[in-house]
């Protein structure tokens, strides 16, 4: 990660670990991808909708034993 | 609809091809171009596409989306010689059981660079810090779609 001019070690640390974060995420597979979209749209609505900007989380429905088969 | 001959290609493309390859981002919809038969007199037109689906049962329409099993679709035909090929080397990938095809990370990269808005800018960032990128793959499809200049100007 870069250095950031100012900032000490504990904020370093922090930003590491969001970043090596955000890598983990990139790793994921694919359909947990997509969870975790939907996850986002969720949250983001809230906010989009109290901003009158009209968006709809999306409704995909799983198969049970499809979407216990990719938690593993 | 592939089979059925209502288009030619498809794959995924946008947010949730380049969710693919690097974190999730978020996104309320769903890009596929499509590369489309030719239709008489060459008008080049989604019109028979919205056709299929809406004898499919898929008739709900919001802004230029169609809603898909709860997802709303943009459709979007191949409209230049970089989408043409993104479509051509597309991969097949598995979503649960089901087969898909995604765009290429590098053919993703190329189009932001040709698209140009700022979230592109911010999507190129985001796949070189975390796709695999083929640098080779993408200094050739760059050169092929004179690229090159706006991916320096963008990462130097």
């Amino acid at each position: 990660m870069e250095a950031v001019d100012g900032v000490n070690a504990e904020v370093a640390r922090i930003f590491a670990a969001k970043e090596q974060r955000r890598q983990d995420l990139a790793r994921l597979p694919f359909p947990e991808k997509v969870r975790a979209v939907m996850k986002l749209q969720e949250m983001a609505a809230t906010i989009l909708q109290a901003r009158g900007k009209h968006v709809r989380p999306w409704r995909i429905v799983e198969d049970a034993s499809d979407a216990s088969a990719t938690k593993s | 609809m592939e089979r059925d001959g209502v288009f030619t290609r498809y794959a995924i493309a946008g947010a949730m091809a380049a969710t693919f390859y690097v974190e999730p981002l978020l996104t309320f919809d769903l890009d596929v171009f499509v590369v489309l038969p030719q239709a008489p007199g060459g008008l080049l037109t989604l019109a028979p596409l919205y056709d299929a689906l809406r004898a499919r049962g898929y008739s709900e329409q919001e802004n230029e989306c169609i809603r898909i099993e709860g997802v709303p679709v943009q459709f979007l035909p191949a409209y230049n010689a970089l989408l043409e090929e993104a479509l051509k080397e597309a991969q097949e990938i598995m979503y649960e059981d089901v087969p898909a095809r995604v765009l290429r990370s590098e053919h993703l990269l190329a189009i932001c660079l040709q698209t140009g808005r700022s979230k592109d800018r911010e999507r190129v960032r985001i796949l070189r810090e975390q796709a695999k990128l083929d640098q080779n793959f993408l200094a050739d499809v760059l050169r092929r779609h004179q690229l090159e200049d706006k991916w320096k100007l963008w990462t130097e």
